[in-house]
């Protein structure tokens, strides 16, 4: 590890790297904190399925609060500061310039992160507002989109001002997540919280929120980073790029337009849900062509590439278990059942986190120069949270087909289908705990990496912009 | 520490540099030429699929969307025809009950036996069965005061429910409420006009609850 670089390996050190290092690193470190606060508070709610008595005399922690904090947490702390923290490192890099306007990027990061505090004390002492996915106090809200503004600054800066007249599909990716979410979110809050539109329209508005958050704004990010790190460490150009740009404005245009699935049987108009089926199908030629992409993954041997494998299949099988599940026959059965949340575990820790943490693995070494200071740590995560993931995923699925099969024979007392659920509920909290446990790991091992980096910061030879020249 | 270990290759090999990266990239996606100098065509049989695909989203969506109106809930549906709407009636009685289980029933009860000493009988009180005049008020400006049912005397205080009060029925729902307890507790089939209850309302305005005698000045 003290070996001082050669030629070779001063290639992939990009000679950017180094000042953005500390923004980047406070990115990464932030997320991970709200990762483990996340997997933490994914454990309680498990508990509380199978447990219901368990802390529900702590008012901060009843199912309720604690659902909304671990969502929020989740979303808006681990996939917002890791997914930045990615796009604007790409966006830097590819884009050939050292990233512009950093003192923005922390400022906001420190905005950003002091912001969801509030709200998570907000939350936790029953000032959240009543919309899945939105449920940060309203006062904390506006704060939080110019947070954004001001950490994206770097990265807009970077992608107008990139040396290369073409770009690379992880540039729009990255591009794309920065400019939509203030768009959406200033949107959505307009029409939920300072004007609010009246009846039913609010729940549409929440519904294509929530679907935004992860469609236009975390996926994007996180498909950037697989769309960079994949090429990088297999060493290939992608097959199949051709479509890329395809399946790109597939996403981007109707990516949203598949939340009507959630409102199925809702009191909206019947096109809402119609639209969303539509919507699911389109997003098949995005699957195809991201499966087609990212085939290459499947060839290497490290362990970013194992997360960036898991992700792929996690993200396909999301995919097309969400389009069969937006046909209105096929609801019947999974609707309102524990098959829902299965499903959002498999897209959001499935998917959506282990994208972020290949990129985040594959990043860290660069952006300090140095590499993993305990890579038994960041193996270890690996195989937790894949077993994890596995875990809850089948577990949850299990219990929302047994809940289906229960609840539409009106002669089971609902009670019994409680007790028939316990199995499958305990196993999906053991898969919270190996989550809980293996993101424990990684952010030790960030915290040591981020520490030595830091003491050698004076006299390291492997500063990146030393042996740029 | 050997490399295999290594949860990643780190900073010290790169298989692809940045520039690689972008340029080889690019030139699949047909923005350079190759060395012949010909450009790559996008691949015919995804172009298919996805056309395929948007031709199915699009014959779904224009036989299940209800042709896109705000009111039509059913995939099967279809938009109501102008007019429509205004063609059927609300039954009163339907309406009445509705109105009476949210409003009165809690004094009257849903027996319409009332609650002495406060809160008088319906059924087979001389009042429901008497002058639609007099319920119609009672029922549009409340009443307060002594007032004597079946030969006993009550004394309470009924609000009023016509619109404007803190109830706010409308003309057509005191109709309805009316017609549906005369005919419950009264036995009489004649419903209560809507433009009876305006008519009356359009007399007497906004005013103060009514007592039993002035009510029985009333014809």
């Amino acid at each position: 590890m003290s070996t001082p670089p050669t030629q070779a390996s001063a290639a992939d050190a990009s000679p950017f790297d180094g000042g953005a290092r500390w923004p980047l690193t406070l990115l990464a470190g932030s997320a991970l904190v709200w990762l483990v606060v996340g997997s933490l508070l994914a454990l309680l709610t498990g508990i509380q399925l199978h447990t219901p008595s368990f802390l529900a005399d702590c008012s901060a922690l009843t199912h309720g609060r604690a659902q909304a904090w671990r969502e929020t947490a989740f979303l808006y702390g681990w996939a917002g500061n890791a997914g930045v923290g990615l796009g604007l490192w790409i966006l830097g890099r590819l884009g050939g310039h050292p990233l512009r306007a950093l003192n923005w990027a922390v400022v906001g990061t420190v905005f950003w992160n002091l912001g969801l505090l509030f709200g998570l004390i907000g939350i936790a002492t029953g000032s959240m507002t009543g919309f899945a996915g939105l449920q940060l106090p309203r006062a904390v809200q506006p704060v939080l989109v110019a947070a954004f503004c001001a950490m994206a600054l770097p990265g807009v800066l970077a992608w107008a001002g990139r040396k290369r007249e073409g770009t690379y599909a992880a540039q729009w990716y990255a591009a794309a997540a920065l400019f939509l979410l203030p768009w959406f979110w200033t949107a959505t809050q307009a029409v939920l919280l300072w004007s609010p539109l009246r009846g039913v329209v609010q729940t549409v508005a929440a519904s294509w929120h929530a679907q935004s958050v992860v469609a236009l704004w975390l996926m994007p990010l996180a498909l950037a980073a697989a769309y960079y790190v994949i090429p990088k460490q297999t060493g290939k150009l992608l097959p199949g790029y051709d479509s890329a740009p395809l399946a790109f404005w597939t996403l981007i245009v109707v990516g949203s337009w598949t939340f009507g699935r959630h409102l199925i049987g809702g009191p909206v108009p019947a096109w809402i849900p119609t639209m969303a089926v539509v919507a699911q199908c389109l997003l098949l030629f995005h699957f195809l062509v991201i499966w087609l992409n990212f085939r290459g993954a499947f060839a290497g041997g490290s362990v970013t590439l194992q997360y960036m494998r898991f992700g792929l299949v996690a993200y396909l099988l999301t995919g097309l278990a969400e389009t069969i599940t937006s046909f209105r026959g096929i609801a019947v059965h999974t609707q309102f059942t524990l098959f829902g949340p299965a499903l959002e575990a498999l897209l959001l820790q499935g998917a959506l986190s282990m994208f972020l943490f290949g990129g985040l693995v594959h990043q860290l070494p660069r952006v300090t120069g140095r590499h993993w200071a305990l890579p038994s740590f960041v193996s270890g995560h690996a195989s937790l949270v894949m077993l994890g993931v596995v875990v809850s995923v089948l577990s949850l699925g299990w219990a929302g087909l047994a809940q289906d099969a229960l609840l539409n024979h009106s002669q089971t007392p609902f009670a019994e289908i409680l007790v028939q659920l316990k199995m499958p509920l305990l196993l999906h909290s053991a898969g919270q705990f190996a989550l809980l446990a293996g993101n424990v790991l990684l952010l030790v091992a960030f915290l040591r990496s981020a520490l030595s980096c830091c003491q050698a910061e004076g006299a390291s030879v492997l500063r990146p912009a030393s042996s740029a020249s | 520490m050997s490399a295999s270990q290594r949860p990643d290759p780190g900073p010290d090999r790169s298989p692809l540099s940045d520039d690689a990266l972008q340029a080889g990239h690019e030139q699949i996606i047909g923005k350079q030429p190759d060395e012949k100098g010909k450009y790559r065509l996008l691949p015919l049989n995804l172009l298919f699929l996805f056309s395929g695909l948007i031709f199915i989203g699009g014959t779904y969506l224009g036989r299940f969307s209800g042709h896109f109106h705000p009111k039509v809930f059913n995939e099967y549906g279809q938009p109501p025809k102008a007019g429509a709407a205004a063609a059927v009636a609300v039954d009163p009685l339907v309406l009445g009950k509705n109105v009476y289980v949210q409003v009165c029933a809690a004094c009257h009860q849903p027996t319409g036996l009332g609650l002495p000493p406060a809160f008088p009988p319906l059924a087979g009180s001389e009042w429901v069965s008497g002058s639609e005049e007099r319920i119609i008020r009672i029922v549009l400006h409340g009443l307060q005061g002594p007032i004597k049912v079946k030969g006993v005397e009550y004394v309470g205080a009924m609000p009023a429910a016509g619109p404007g009060s803190g109830y706010n029925l409308s003309p057509e729902k005191v109709a309805a409420v009316l017609t549906y307890v005369r005919k419950e507790w009264g036995g009489i089939e004649t419903p209560v006009s809507v433009a009876k209850v305006a008519e009356v309302r359009g007399k007497e305005g906004n005013r103060q609850p009514w007592t039993a005698a002035e009510l029985e000045k009333i014809p």
